[in-house]
């Protein structure tokens, strides 16, 4: 009896002692700051809009490459895919203005909450070979819905009734951010050590870079895309 | 390739159809008991085995046991797709036979997995999805049915077809569960209007269901196809087929690889589902039901110019069935007008015609490249001889010309004679009349002329003569112009004889000579009695 709750004890303890270290590797990941230019022109493709137009406006645009200020390139996720076990992320996407916003969105494998906050029709159109493509109305009076993203990869994301709605979905088991107007993207809590570091654009493709990435610290990497 | 087990053989033949050929969908309308039913039933009575309890069983041990109909040979089914399907589809599956390039709605690409038609919420079909569209075809596209072959060969083919998509069918089908059924109602009908505005149906399929939405022009399919939404009105081009529960079912789960997408969790209560599939098959007839000959209605009246006119309400429409033009370049494979609703009447100096036919889009004019005037002609022989010698119907020929009475969306009515597609020229001193209204994706116009004509070139109307007649169309939206258009060969028209009187008058006068010829016959035969 004796032994048995000394067993227990000793394995309590023990589980407890891994919890900690794992928060404390956590907490000892470093930040990795990138950098993403793009050499090119950008492509945003002006729509005239022939339908409800009181909440999609009479002209809208289809941002295909969105460069900012020094040539940073917009939109861009970076991600670290060997490291998992993060905190998980939730998805979220709103269909407003007759945009999915935001036009990226980060998830890790599980559910993302797809909002419809524009009053009136949209159709959530994936196409995904991973998980389960799926096309399913969303009309004005369905806020939110719920889907499941159980396999990494790139979703792309349409709106039949207004076809310049794209939209991408990132699923991602490792650590990831997408890059702002400066093209600049901080991934946070990444494991100390050799990681790789992947950026992805959607009509530009991937690229890999090694990065050795130090606890409590911030590693700056930049990457230079080129058009096709 | 797996080979199927005698017990699967056994419990096929048990829950499959009584009838060999009958069609063995329960979704199809019509279909007959499981063997197994009429052979319970046989032996112990309906009384104790009432038929749908049985088939309700049956349907039960074929879910419980997967393969009980999927059980075809794909090795077998090799050689029939290769013979009949490649032509299309491609020996690899992949969509791009030989004829692909012609047809629009393009071939399925096996290899993709990408189904319309499902009666399932996921990816995957069930066997029967596949096995049923082999035997009925899709309405409205290149696929014909294929119940001429073999059931077993269709089966066959079913595992054949699948086997082209690799793993990407791996997931097993998942059955779409309905709501309750709700009965077509006066007040059903209303509410699914009701939800039909609400969930916007009408953004794609139009307001009256005529495939005019505003969103019918950016529909592209999964490969990047244009692919025009359904007019609702025309449910027998339904591509699924157009039951009660084919068409809820469409609106559950969406068709697959196009823009439809899935509404069975958009609707504000399930069974809107149900009063959606009502208001849908109320917006048209269930069948086109074609007409053979033409009959112009005599009236007494002066004939209304006006299309929404009282008059025309009160005549036989006649549907004429049109098809792409495909004898000289340009070609029309995918004619975009399939049928014209014709209504004629006469009166005593007049012949006017009535036409309904719908055209998603309003084209007055067109940039004149892609895009014209939409038009529509009717064609008869320059003198009616009531033989049987006619011009070549594609709009005469060099030797024979052919009188049209036309119209089209930016000149209005015109006259001309044609000696083919690209030969014509305008008929002088005519006096053709023209109104035309378009609402909702669909025109109707009346073209009205002289009974009587001068010339030769101008035919002259006579009642009670057969006059060979015959109905061209242009959808100028669609790109169609010139011998690009939709067309009938020669049918036949028939004035109907002149409304008279003499109907009323000549019989009773008859009956009564005849009475009174009896009664003298009578008397002078009982006053030779009373004489003898």
């Amino acid at each position: 009896m004796r032994k048995t709750f000394v067993v227990v004890a000793v394995l309590a303890l023990s589980a407890g002692a891994v919890m900690l270290a794992r928060q404390a590797g956590a907490q000892g990941g470093g930040t990795v700051e990138v950098e993403v230019k793009y050499n090119g022109a950008p492509v945003v493709e002006k729509i005239k809009v022939n339908k409800d137009t009181e909440k999609c406006g009479k002209e809208t645009t289809i941002e295909k490459v969105v460069v900012g200020g020094n040539k940073g390139l917009a939109n861009a996720v970076a991600s670290v895919p060997g490291a998992k076990g993060g905190k998980a992320v939730k998805g979220m996407i709103d269909q407003h203005g007759c945009k999915f916003q935001p036009h990226v969105v980060l998830m890790t494998p599980g559910e993302i909450e797809i909002k419809n906050s524009d009053d009136i029709l949209h159709n959530i159109h994936t196409y995904s070979t991973a998980n389960p493509a799926i096309n399913k109305a969303q009309p004005k009076f369905k806020k939110t819905m719920t889907e499941k993203f159980e396999k990494p990869e790139m979703i792309k994301v349409t709106c039949d009734v207004h076809s310049w709605m794209l939209g991408w979905v990132a699923v991602t088991p490792g650590p990831a951010a997408v890059t702002d107007n400066n093209g600049v993207a901080k991934i946070e809590n990444v494991p100390a050590g050799k990681q790789k570091v992947e950026v992805w654009h959607e009509t530009l493709g991937k690229q890999e870079k090694d990065v050795d990435v130090k606890a409590g610290q911030t590693t700056k990497v930049s990457f230079e895309m080129k058009g096709k | 390739m797996w080979r199927p087990t005698i017990t699967a053989h056994l419990l096929r033949w048990l829950v499959g159809p009584s009838l060999r050929r009958g069609r063995p969908t329960p979704q199809s309308g019509a279909s007959s008991p499981p063997r197994i039913c009429t052979v319970l039933v046989g032996l112990l009575r309906p009384s104790v085995v009432p038929v749908s309890v049985c088939v309700s069983f049956a349907a039960s041990l074929s879910l419980a046991a997967p393969g009980a109909f999927a059980q075809g040979d794909a090795n077998a089914g090799k050689a029939v797709y290769e013979l009949k399907c490649a032509g299309c589809h491609g020996v690899k599956g992949d969509g791009k036979g030989p004829a692909a390039e012609l047809l629009l709605p393009k071939p399925r690409d096996f290899t993709a997995g990408i189904y319309k038609i499902r009666t399932t919420v996921n990816k995957t079909p069930t066997d029967q999805d596949i096995f049923r569209i082999i035997t009925d075809g899709m309405p409205g596209t290149s696929m014909p049915p294929w119940s001429v072959l073999p059931e077993k060969d269709r089966w066959n083919l079913v595992a054949y077809v699948k086997a082209f998509a690799g793993d990407k069918l791996k997931e097993p089908p998942k059955k779409v569960e309905l709501p309750k059924e709700v009965g077509s109602s006066e007040a059903s009908i209303k509410r699914g209007k009701e939800m039909y505005e609400a969930i916007e149906c009408h953004k794609c399929h139009g307001a009256d269901g005529r495939a005019d939405g505003p969103s019918r022009g950016e529909l592209k399919d999964e490969w990047g196809h244009p692919v025009p939404p359904a007019n609702l009105a025309k449910r027998w081009n339904f591509r699924g087929g157009h039951s009660r529960t084919d068409i809820a079912t469409r609106i559950a789960n969406g068709v697959l690889g196009t823009p439809m997408p899935a509404f069975l969790d958009a609707v504000e209560k399930p069974e809107d589902v149900w009063h959606l599939t009502n208001f849908i098959m109320s917006l048209g007839p269930d069948a086109p039901h074609y007409a053979t000959l033409l009959t112009v209605t005599a009236v007494k009246d002066a004939i209304p110019d006006d299309p929404n006119a009282e008059l025309w309400k009160k005549i036989d429409a006649n549907n004429i069935p049109l098809m792409g033009q495909v004898i000289v370049d340009p070609r029309n494979f995918n004619p975009a007008i399939d049928l014209v609703s014709v209504r004629a009447v006469y009166n005593d100096a007049e012949i006017a015609f009535h036409f309904t036919w719908d055209d998603p889009s309003n084209s007055t004019k067109g940039d004149g490249k892609t895009t014209f005037a939409d038009a529509i002609s009717v064609q008869f022989p320059p003198q009616i001889t009531g033989g049987t010698e006619r011009p070549y119907f594609l709009m005469g020929d060099g030797s024979d010309a052919v009188y049209l009475l036309r119209w089209d969306a930016d000149k209005g009515a015109s006259e001309a004679t044609a000696n083919g597609p690209t030969k014509l020229a305008a008929v002088k001193g005519g006096e053709v009349a023209g109104k035309a209204t378009y609402t909702n994706g669909r025109y109707q116009l009346v073209l009205k002329r002289a009974l009587a004509a001068q010339g030769t070139e101008r035919p002259t109307f006579r009642p009670a003569v057969f006059t060979p007649v015959a109905f061209q169309a242009w959808d100028g939206g669609a790109g169609e112009a010139g011998p690009k258009m939709s067309l009938t060969s020669w049918y036949y028209l028939r004035l109907e004889e002149p409304q008279s009187n003499r109907k009323f008058v000549i019989p009773p006068v008859v009956a009564l000579l005849t009475l009174a010829a009896m009664v003298l016959i009578v008397r002078a035969a009982r006053s030779r009695a009373t004489n003898t």
